[in-house]
């Protein structure tokens, strides 16, 4: 079950597909599902078909990329990527797939979307985009975003943002997700509607502010703490196995330097020389061959940054967790003085210092209906204060009941088989 | 002196213990006088013994120095028929550096241990201990003694200080190498290795007395060597001898590049290595973050250590046995365009000479006694010349054949032991997926 709904119409059932088997009430259904929802996170079609519903009535890929010009917010002219996306619905019967929908989206779209899904399942690890920019470049060529690997590279992870999505059980449900792969023109506007960006938490984008919050699920912090060292200790491997790649790339390249010496030296031999000439045919294959062997690399540097950003996006819901307990503490200590103004003032006596105590002995005391006045005030913003602690405790409990099940989802080990198989190549 | 025996064969990386015995049948012959040349990373290895008694077109000499086995070996000799009429009678090596520290100096000195069934030396073998400065001695008096001959080069003389460690096992053993190179190489002279100097390197207990001795020998050959030195200056160098020249330049300017290039991949190497060395360990940190994923990730760590130790090997081999060869090479090119230039001094005499009597325009029929001891001089200078020359391409060839192919092997070996790093933690981390 959802969060309390605060606009309902963001809540809708993907009206003309299929009937999901999916779970459609109560949470605890949905954590049922974790063993038939766990490693769906995994790249790659095949591995999230078999075991999830959704992915069973329909498939979506990322399949084309495309260069576009046109122009931007600003006016100006601008090149981008365009990715196709294609949404095929799988026939019981005969198993055979057809194509449902087709649109191109580009990644500020995408985005866009993420945003979207971050305001309104906070306690949902919403799966990471792949990188807006390159980072962690270990050759200056690769920092450019149109360069054709790169787009290769962000189309896979594109797809594997998607069918994440797809096959989580709350959000696949999600309206707005649904409208981005079938609705192409509008759905920006769409999207605006909701009003999301109004609903952020701006405080969020402050990372490193503390909140002093002084009864946190220990749980929380624990993950909190774990993310981030998981990524710094996962950014630190990147960075270094950046300068490791570069390094690699110059022994490789120098040893191209051989190949025309050896040439040159050929020349000037009589039996020598045809074993010469070979030596510095093979130094120049040796040469060029690093370029292969880095842009394989590229793919398990990818996964390593799937790591961390999903470390990122678990600690942005640990966050929450936080900011969320910390309102509650605040409102209910604000609670607290109010019932104690409340009743300082109903029985006279002051026992904390106060400006309305002080005023009132300089300017002397109030009227009875003036304080009966505040009174019925302060008893209002009591009620009203007391409310909002029980419903946000309400809220804080269901927060943490419905997080922990989604990271329980999310924790799966067998990631790394893929990394350590990919680092064979790399040898 | 024109002419001379040809080059000796090579007899193949065998230990004279695995040879069998000459009379024991023909085959055996092939087994002691093949062509065959050795395997590369017997060039390469550092360890003392019979790995390390390679000659530069293959052969090897005794193995131990115990007198069972060079008896055996000298009846074996005596009683053998080579292929080409040659039997290798003198075997030398250079080893155990040893360090000696003296009020004024510290210097380091080699052991040289002969054996030989030569009438040139009085007992079949001896042992004696030199320093760098009395091969350097021995060089000189075999430019000085041999002229028209090609003399082989010694390892550098002077290394910045402070720069390179003298005393530093490399060092020391990198310079061993090249002194056992030397000198193998004037053994397989048929000329130089001959040379009464030699033989006195080889087995005075006091050379210090022999070379001041020298001195006065210099002075009798004085004239001699004055005459190669004249200040004659050629017109046109022969068509074969420029022919020489010009492959020594290009030759001597490409080992140049390839020196400089090898150079420039070792230090590439070093700076992957010390990237590496960082890259393993971040991973151990990543394995103490986590619970089951600690030891495959702990293992990964592990293999990129081994990996960067089979690297820093590489690296080490490429420095030690890789580099000094081509400068070897390229100081043997230098030393034999002198001795080019020498030739030349000597041809340009006889000509001015001859120039000179037919100026005079005298009837003589018969040409001056001095000029046709120019000739002579000049032809023999040319034959010998020659006969070096083949000799050193073939020798080039077999050096450089075990050198780039000692490179490769390292590289592969390199290779290898990278792979089985990463395969040994393949079951580690497909026992951890199975787990699952």
């Amino acid at each position: 079950m959802e969060q309390a709904p605060r606009d309902p119409e963001r809540q809708l059932q993907p009206a003309p597909l299929e009937p999901l088997g999916c779970p459609d009430a109560g949470l605890g259904a949905a954590v049922g599902k974790e063993a038939a929802g766990a490693g769906e996170e995994d790249s790659g079609v095949d591995t999230m078909t078999h075991n999830n519903f959704w992915l069973k009535k329909i498939e979506i890929s990322v399949s084309e990329a495309e260069k576009r010009t046109g122009r931007n917010a600003m006016n100006m002219q601008e090149t981008y990527t365009a990715y196709l996306i294609e949404t095929r619905s799988v026939e019981h019967t005969d198993g055979q797939s057809v194509l449902t929908d087709s649109l191109w989206r580009r990644y500020s779209e995408f985005e866009l979307l993420r945003n979207y899904l971050l305001v309104y399942y906070p306690h949902i690890v919403v799966p990471p985009l792949p990188e807006k920019r390159a980072e962690f470049v270990w050759h200056k060529l690769s920092a450019d975003n149109m360069d054709p690997d790169f787009v290769e590279r962000r189309r896979i992870g594109l797809e594997n943002f998607l069918l994440r999505i797809a096959s989580h059980p709350i959000l696949c449900r999600d309206k707005i997700f649904y409208l981005f792969l079938t609705q192409e023109g509008n759905w920006k506007e769409t999207v605006n509607e909701t009003g999301f960006q109004l609903k952020a938490d701006s405080r969020l984008k402050a990372l490193n502010a503390t909140f002093r919050v002084k009864n946190p699920d220990k749980r929380f912090t624990d993950l909190k703490h774990y993310s981030d060292e998981l990524q710094s200790v996962i950014s630190h491997l990147l960075r270094v196995r950046a300068r490791v790649a570069d390094r690699l790339y110059g022994v490789y390249k120098v040893h191209g330097n051989y190949g025309r010496v050896f040439s040159e030296w050929s020349a000037i031999e009589k039996e020598m020389g045809d074993g010469l000439q070979s030596a510095g045919h093979h130094m120049d294959v040796y040469a060029s061959s690093i370029d292969d062997i880095l842009e394989d690399e590229e793919h398990y540097a990818d996964q390593l940054k799937e790591y961390l950003f999903y470390a990122e996006a678990l600690r942005a819901v640990c966050r929450k967790h936080e900011l969320m307990q910390y309102d509650l503490e605040m409102a209910a200590q604000d609670l607290a003085s109010k019932k104690q103004q409340c009743e300082e003032l109903a029985t006279g006596t002051v026992r904390t210092f106060s400006l309305k105590g002080m005023t009132t002995k300089l300017f002397g005391q109030e009227t009875p209906e003036q304080r009966e006045a505040r009174i019925k005030v302060l008893e209002e913003q009591i009620n009203e204060g007391e409310q909002q602690l029980k419903s946000k405790n309400l809220e804080g409990r269901e927060f943490v009941k419905n997080a922990w099940a989604d990271i329980k989802l999310c924790s799966h080990a067998d990631q790394y088989v893929q990394k350590g198989n990919s680092s064979l190549d790399q040898c | 002196m024109a002419g001379g025996p040809k080059a000796l064969p090579s007899t193949g990386p065998h230990s004279l213990r695995d040879m069998p015995h000459p009379l024991a049948g023909s085959s055996s012959e092939e087994a002691v006088g093949g062509d065959s040349t050795p395997s590369p990373d017997l060039l390469m290895a550092r360890s003392f013994g019979d790995k390390d008694l390679i000659l530069p077109n293959g052969g090897t000499p005794a193995g131990t120095s115990s007198p069972a086995s060079s008896s055996s070996l000298l009846n074996r000799l005596q009683l053998d028929d080579d292929i080409d009429g040659e039997t290798r009678d003198l075997f030398v090596i250079v080893d155990d550096p040893k360090k000696h520290v003296c009020t004024m100096e510290t210097y380091i000195t080699y052991r040289i241990t002969t054996k030989s069934t030569r009438v040139e030396f009085d007992l079949p073998e001896y042992s004696v201990r030199r320093r760098y400065q009395d091969f350097d001695w021995l060089r000189s008096k075999l430019e000085e003694s041999q002229p028209t001959h090609l003399i082989p080069p010694l390892p550098e003389k002077f290394v910045v200080k402070g720069v390179v460690d003298r005393f530093s096992e490399e060092f020391v053993e990198t310079r061993r190498k090249a002194l056992d190179k030397f000198l193998k190489r004037i053994t397989d002279h048929p000329v130089l290795s001959f040379n009464e100097h030699f033989n006195v390197f080889l087995t005075a207990k006091d050379l210090n007395a022999y070379k001041k001795q020298g001195i006065a020998l210099l002075t009798r050959m004085g004239e001699s060597v004055k005459h190669v030195t004249g200040g004659y200056k050629l017109r046109t160098r022969p068509l074969e001898f420029a022919a020489i020249g010009d492959y020594l330049d290009t030759f001597a300017l490409k080992l140049g590049t390839i020196d400089r290039i090898a150079q420039r991949i070792i230090k590439e190497e070093i700076e992957y290595l010390v990237e590496l060395r960082e890259y393993g360990p971040v991973y151990s940190t990543w394995s103490a973050l986590e619970g089951e994923l600690a030891e495959p990730l702990e293992g990964v760590s592990a293999c990129i250590g081994n990996c960067s130790t089979a690297l820093e090997e590489l690296t080490d081999d490429m420095t030690e046995d890789f580099l000094p060869v081509l400068r070897e090479y390229i100081l043997y090119s230098d030393s034999m365009k002198s001795v080019l230039k020498k030739r030349d001094q000597v041809q340009a005499e006889y000509e001015a000479k001859l120039e000179a009597v037919a100026l005079r325009k005298e009837d003589r029929p018969k040409v001056p006694a001095d000029v046709e001891k120019c000739q002579d001089r000049m032809e023999c200078f040319n034959a010998d010349l020659k006969a070096d020359m083949e000799r050193w391409q073939n020798n080039k060839r077999q050096d450089f054949r075990q050198l780039l192919m000692g490179m490769a092997d390292k590289n592969i070996q390199y290779y290898e032991k990278c792979l089985m790093a990463w395969e040994s933690i393949i079951p580690l981390l497909q026992e951890k997926q199975e787990a699952k």
